[in-house]
Parts: structure tokens; sequence; C-alpha cells
């Protein structure tokens, strides 16, 4: 099992598969309200030497010995987590994007909360024992196979005394297609494909009263859901996409990102040929992320 | 959001304590006015609190007014309220964060358990850091009010009938082995002022340290608490020894104990047999200012007796004087015109009349006087609590005369004793009649002395640590090497924390009820295989273990049932009920 620990946070974090969090890769100080906690028992001590009381003596005490244990509680809410990263989904660059994140404790742990560094915050108001797996959303301002900014987990459970996080510079890439932008784009028509009905394309949910023949049995004896295939229509036109002519490559891949997109959502066959890939037309989910994956990569 | 409505009630839980004890705070001290500000600021930000920070404020701002609060009310009722105060603004605290974990009574034991923790580190700070006296000192609000009690100007000649107050005026627990004075006098104010009519007391300013530092381990310990009065003076024995910087005796010998009057105080002085400063001062002009010549009868009476060459004579011509006439006590004397009426004509009245006119008579003779006003006698109450302690009532209010007698000092002189009524002095009748009552206590009565007993044992033992007794605890412990003092310190706040951190990690984290039933079956030897289920795991232990197999699959059901079953909270308490039951009875037949 890969496992390394973070390094601190001033140093760049190596991207590792796991972390497990401790010591070396967990940082504390007192939060706002505990530098607050800290001086009202002051001035409850100065009341009680003024006073003379006990009472209030003993208070003051309590609360810095609650101060003292809280950072003990606080770090303990995050040692020992797992973080684990998970296969994310491709998205668009420019566009929210999940990264997946797995939590793995061997017990229930009171809120906290991660992010990715610079993006929105994520409340976990529980974890509890097991696998959790979260969403973390970003926006990638890139193409490609790109690595998130560290993940920070935080929590200043279960006191708000302290605040105690993690850094993590998750190894698993994820996939971030060109922006999309509308713009003009090169098509050619291809001549006309004999496979017809021979071959399918792709796999879609079985609708209600499917033929049967449509089913992709095969699959089904794998024990994969009920799935029919996708045929081309030997009458339906099709489009090869290339960049246009005059524009600059980086703009014409995001004009080809929503040409495709765009065509996928209305049904039609479309290919691609980017510099020297070359993808035949077709149609279906597999195709378009092919389709952007080489947009992405290429 | 139920956990948010958990810690809502909590808070809101935690305010009506601290207004009980906020009602019961005297104006005129100076931490009032903070308290009230910050038990409202508390309320009014409950009220509109919007952010998780707002809640966490609400439950520092009550820790602090708290804290505010036991630093004026010291008493085991007030105490109590306050420990329920911390721990429902713990409570509150631990709320915010721990989100729907837990349900109200989860909240409180966290808290509890929380609490426990940090008791370790606090008592070790309690009892090693060492005890700094008050770094200033502040006379703020009023001095004076309208609290029944004693009243810094006696007049007695304006009272046409002294009525007997049933209250508490204080109350003293002395230590073990030690025998309750019943018939003492003790001595709260001085008047030394007189003006032909009223003996008026002057107010001494609040001068700290008169009395020098408190002095350790002489004399037996006596535990007083004394209920609201008009002056800042307390009842004391005459002769006791201060032990803490907020005490100290005014050179006329009334004791002082802080500035606020207006509400309970309860302090601790050290009994001793010495002969105490303030018996010794010589006497100042103003004790001895002879009486105006508004009275004229009294001035010749007294000069009859100016030629007896010394003070103790002349105290004795005088005593034979009063007991050869008919003087009465009586506690509806009438309106007396002056103290020639009294001595002359009506000679009839109470301690009051008798105490003026024999200080000034003495006055007029040449011998410097005052009247000193106080409490004689007092019971004794035996609580099913402990140790018997001696309640003074304002029935026991008292007024007597000092009189200067070269090379003796200020000596008292109760002329009440030298009137008659029915053959017996009148304080003897005050006692008897206050017996007789005693014999047809009222239950309320009764249960006030109970509690009271438990008040003065809590004080006593609460109080009892003050900065005199840390000194000779350190002393006793560590004897000529204080400078272990330190190490030790450190080396206990090391072992309190790991202590407190040790309590957290029993219990601290939800533990759910797999994990707990997963742990039971651990002990009896059964460990979960890969991919097993809990059902087929007790089926496995139930055949491991046969004699318990009913108790197993009753408890693989009531887990199953917590953790799949859409249940209502009633009905998750009660499966829980179930299966803490199922889980004790396999607990116990290990």
């Amino acid at each position: 099992m890969l496992h390394r620990t973070a390094k601190p946070f001033f140093k760049p974090s190596r991207p590792c598969a796991e972390l497990k969090l401790g010591h070396r890769s967990l940082y504390i100080i007192p939060s706002r309200f505990g530098v607050l906690w800290i001086a009202a028992a002051g001035l409850l001590l100065l009341v009680a030497i003024q006073t003379g009381s006990n009472s209030t003596l003993l208070l003051a005490f309590v609360m810095l010995g609650l101060m003292v244990l809280a950072m003990f509680l606080t770090h303990d809410t995050l040692q020992g987590l797992t973080l684990r990263c998970a296969q994310p989904s491709p998205t668009f660059a420019g566009e929210p994007a999940d990264y997946p994140v797995q939590l793995e404790s061997s017990s229930a742990r009171p809120r906290c909360s991660l992010r990715v560094q610079g993006h929105v915050v994520v409340e976990c108001d529980r974890i509890a024992a097991g696998t959790t797996t979260l969403s973390l959303p970003w926006i990638a301002e890139n193409r490609g196979w790109q690595l998130p900014p560290p993940v920070l987990i935080e929590t200043i459970a279960p006191l708000g005394l302290f605040i105690c996080w993690g850094r993590w510079q998750p190894q698993q890439p994820q996939l971030i297609w060109p922006r999309r932008r509308p713009g003009p784009v090169g098509e050619t028509h291809p001549p006309r494909s004999r496979d017809g009905l021979e071959e399918w394309q792709d796999l879609r949910p079985v609708r209600e009263g499917e033929r049967p023949a449509l089913v992709d049995w095969a699959s089904v004896a794998r024990g994969r859901p009920l799935q029919a295939k996708v045929f081309n229509d030997p009458e339906e036109p099709e489009v090869i996409l290339a960049p246009a002519s005059g524009v600059a490559l980086e703009a014409a891949r995001e004009h080809l990102a929503d040409r495709i997109w765009r065509l996928h959502h209305s049904g039609a066959c479309y290919g691609l040929q980017i510099r020297t890939i070359t993808l035949a037309p077709s149609k279906g989910v597999r195709h378009r992320d092919a389709c952007l994956e080489a947009l992405a990569t290429v | 959001m139920s956990h948010q409505r958990h810690a809502s009630s909590l808070a809101w839980w935690a305010l009506p304590p601290l207004l009980l004890q906020c009602i019961a705070l005297n104006w005129s001290a100076p931490l009032t006015w903070p308290t009230w500000a910050l038990v409202l600021c508390a309320l009014f930000k409950l009220l509109e609190c919007r952010r998780p920070f707002d809640r966490r404020l609400v439950a520092l701002l009550q820790l602090l007014s708290t804290g505010l609060l036991a630093a004026q009310l010291q008493g085991l009722l007030a105490s109590v309220l306050q420990l329920v105060a911390v721990l429902l603004a713990l409570a509150g605290l631990l709320g915010h964060e721990l989100a729907g974990a837990l349900t109200f009574r989860g909240f409180l034991q966290r808290s509890l358990q929380l609490l426990a923790a940090a008791l370790p580190l606090a008592l070790v700070l309690f009892l090693f850091v060492p005890r700094l006296p008050p770094l200033w000192t502040t006379e703020l609000g009023a001095a004076r009010g309208a609290v029944s009690g004693l009243s810094p100007d006696l007049d007695p000649l304006s009272i046409a009938e002294l009525t007997l107050v049933e209250g508490s005026a204080a109350r003293v627990l002395l230590a073990e082995g030690q025998t309750l004075p019943m018939d003492a006098y003790w001595r709260v104010l001085v008047h030394e002022q007189f003006d032909g009519r009223r003996w008026q007391h002057r107010d001494p300013p609040v001068s700290r340290g008169g009395s020098g530092p408190p002095r350790v381990g002489e004399g037996t310990s006596q535990w007083w608490v004394v209920e609201p009065s008009a002056t800042r003076a307390v009842p004391w024995d005459g002769s006791a020894l201060t032990t803490s910087p907020d005490q100290w005796i005014t050179p006329e010998g009334e004791l002082l104990v802080g500035v606020a009057s207006r509400q309970r105080r309860s302090f601790r002085l050290q009994s001793t047999q010495r002969v105490a400063d303030w018996q010794q001062r010589p006497p100042v002009s103003s004790e001895r200012q002879s009486p105006p010549d508004s009275l004229p009868r009294l001035k010749a009476l007294a000069r009859q007796f100016r030629p007896l060459p010394t003070g103790r004579e002349r105290l004795e011509a005088v005593e034979s004087w009063f007991r050869g006439q008919p003087f009465r006590y009586s506690l509806q004397p009438g309106a007396v015109a002056d103290l020639d009426a009294f001595l002359f004509d009506q000679q009839e009245g109470f301690c009051g009349h008798y105490a003026s006119a024999l200080a000034a008579l003495m006055r007029a003779a040449d011998v410097p006087a005052r009247v000193v006003s106080g409490y004689q006698g007092g019971h004794v109450v035996q609580p099913l609590s402990g140790n018997p302690y001696l309640e003074l009532r304002q029935r026991d209010a008292h007024a007597w005369v000092e009189l200067w007698l070269e090379g003796e000092g200020w000596q008292r002189v109760d002329p009440t004793l030298w009137a008659t009524t029915t053959g017996l002095p009148a304080a003897a009748v005050v006692a008897e009649s206050g017996q007789r009552q005693e014999e047809n206590v009222p239950w309320w009565r009764w249960l006030q002395w109970q509690w009271w007993g438990l008040d003065l044992a809590w004080t006593s033992w609460w109080l009892s640590f003050d900065q005199a007794s840390q000194q000779a605890w350190q002393q006793m412990l560590f004897g000529a090497q204080l400078r272990w003092l330190g190490v030790t310190a450190v080396v206990s706040g090391f072992v309190a924390v790991a202590g407190g951190w040790l309590v957290l990690h029993m219990g601290i984290r939800p533990r759910s009820s797999l994990v707990q039933s997963l742990r039971l079956l651990t002990r009896l030897g059964v460990v979960p295989l890969q991919g097993e289920s809990f059902p087929r795991l007790c089926r496995r232990a139930a055949r491991m273990h046969p004699d318990r197999a009913t108790l197993l699959e009753a408890m693989a059901d009531q887990q199953q049932l917590l953790a799949h079953a859409p249940l209502t909270p009633t009905q998750r308490r009660h499966h829980l009920r179930q299966w803490r039951k199922i889980r004790s009875r396999l607990g116990r037949r290990r």
C-alpha cells in the first residue's frame, strides 16, 4: 500500500494515492473562539484574585484545562483518518468539477469540512465508521489530465477552541475536456458506411417494449444490467469535425468541444479529426467521451 | 436540524439558573452590573444567533457570567446552580459540533465527562498555583441601605415599641471539639458619637491590611455566614484573627469583610485567646466627649461619682445606683423624652435605653465610654447533616457599653442585666421565651435549619482553602524544600492532562451499538470473518456458546432493527433499551 505523509504546509506537497492523517500531517492552532476563551479565563482569574473566590478560580482553571484538552480532542477528530482518491469523472474546463474523495475511518467522528484549496467548502456533519465518499467541487482552468490543487481537511470539533487541518495532494489526475465555447468548426462529409445494422456503436438502457434482438445479451450474461445496442442509421448524415482553418488550435479545440457536446445531445453521428487522430463517425456516450478526450489530450 | 434544536435548548436551559442568581445579587456591589450585562447579552445573543460562532459565543458568555456570579454568591444553593449552568453551557457548546450524534441526555453525559476530564488539571492548578492578594482595592456602591438588622444610629428613645424579628442574622460553625458559646456577646458596631439623644456610628474608610497580614496556623477556625445587612461590619467575638486580606479590624474593634454588605457573606476567622489590639487602644476625644447640657439631672448625678479615684470605682458606684432603682426591662417602654426622663421618671426600657444611659452617665462622670451593638446569645441548631452550629437571629440583637478603665483597657459592661423583670434578668427572659418557642418549631423552620447546616458545612469546607490554608498545606507537604513545588506542579500538571485525556478516550467518541456489540463478541472469543454479516456472526457465536444462544439471537435481532428498520424515536429508544438489557445480561454471564 502506498502510504506517505504530507509535507509541511509551507512546502509543496508531493502527490500520493492516499494519506493517513497523523502527527506529521496535521496542524493545529487556537481558533478565534479559542483566543476569546483564553481571554475569558484570564478575566475570571483576575476576578478570582480580586475577590478571593474559590469557585471563580476553579472555573477559570477548568476553562484552561478544557483548552488544553480541546487541543488533543480536536487533533483526535482527524488523526487516523485515511484520505483516498476515487476515480474522478471527466468534465469541461472552466466548469465545476467533482473530485471524489474517500474517507476511511475505523470509528465515527464528529463534523469536519473538506475543500480543494481555493474552492467551495464541503461540510461533512458526521463521518461514519467505514468508508465515506465525498465529492469536492473545483474548477479546472486547463484541459488535459489535471491534478486538482491540494485538498484541505479541517475541523474545530468538538469544542471549537482549536482549528486542526491537514493538507493532501491527491495523485489521481482528473480528465478535463477543453472549455466549451461556440465557434466555427471545419466539417467534412465522409462516404457512406456500409456496415449499417451489422455493427452496433453504443449501448443504452433498455426501454419498455424494446425488441429482444436489440438487447446486448452477451453483457447480460456477464452480470450487467439489460442494455440495448445503438446502431448507426445508414441513411443518417455523417460529419467529421476538424479545427476550423485560420483559428488558433486552442480556440478551435474549444469550438469543437462545444459542437461535439451539442451534436451528442441532438443524437447526430459525427467523427473527429485532429492532428494525427481520426475518430470515425459514430454516436453515443463512449464516442463522445473519446472525442472529447482526444480534444483534451492530443 | 434536531441537533441544532438540542444545542439551542441546552443554551436556553442554562439561562434560568443564571437569572435566578442574578436576582439575589446586591445592586450596590461593583460586579453586579457587569454580571447582569453579561447574562442579558447571552440572552439576546441567543435570541438572535444565526451563525455557529454566535452560538459558541453564547456558551462563553454564560460561562463568564457564571464565574462572576461565583465571585459574589458562594452559598451551597448558588454553587449548585453555578455547576448546573456550567454543565448546560458546556453541553450547548458541544451540541454545535457533535452534529446530531447525541440525544439531550447524551450531551449532558458528554459534558460531565468533559468536566471530569478537565478537573484534574484544574485541581492541580488550584492547589499549586500560589494565591495572590487583590491587585488593587476599590470602593464602589453604597455602604448603607434599608435592609433589616442593626442600625448605624442607635436612637432607642424614639422607639415606643420594639418588635422582635425572627429573621436569621448570622450563623457560625466552630471547629470540631469546640463548645458553642450560648451566652457570648458578638460585637458588630461601635457607636462613639453622642449628640444627647442618639449614639452614632462612624463608618470607617476602606483600608486594607488594617489588621496586618493573615496569620497562619494560630487557633482553630470559625466559619461564618452573615445575612445581608445595612452595615459592612459583621459579628465576631472581638478576639478572633482574620484569615484573608479582605477582612480587617478597625481600631474601634469592628470587623469588616469585603465592601458589599447587601448580600450574604461567608468568611473564616481563627479563634484565639489573645487580647485584641483594639482593647488596648486609648480612647480618642469623641469617646471622652461629655453629654450636652440638655441633660441636667444626668450630669448632676454623674457629679456625685466624679470624686471617686478610679474608673472601676465609679462604675461600681453607678451599678449600685442602678440596682437600687426600680428599673424594669420592657419592649414597650412608650415614648421617652430624653435620657433624664428615662433615668429618673420612666425607668423602663430595653437594652438600647440602658446602654445609652449608662454610657452617657459614665462620660459625664469622666470615664470614656461608648455603646456597642451586636448580638447576644443565639441558639444551637443540631442539623442531621453534621456538626451543630449557632444561629444568631435579629431578635438576638443587643446593645451594651464599653468603658475605658485604667490598666484594663476597654471593658464590656451590660447594664441591661441590672434591670429586672419578674425577678429575672431581661436576657434570661428572652432566652427562656426563645427556648419555649423551639419546642414547637414549624416544619419549614426545621427544614431551613437543615439546609443552613448543609450550607455551613459547604462553606466551612469550600472556604477553608484560602491563601493561608494553601501556604500551610504546602508547608506541610514540602517543608523547607519549597523549591520542589514548581517541579511537582509541572509533573502533576502533565499527569493530570494525561488522566483527562484517558477519561475522554474511554468514551468521548460516539460508539454505535454495533461497535459495542462487536466488542462484546470479541470478549467472548468471536471475531468477525471477512464478509460475515452480523446475524451470521451471532449465529456462529451461538454455536460456540450454546448456553447464550437465545441472548445472542435476540441481540442480532435488535441490532438489525436498530440498523435498518425505519423506527420512530420512541421505538428506537425502546429497542435501544432492549439491546442494552441483552448486552448487560451477556456481559454478566461471561
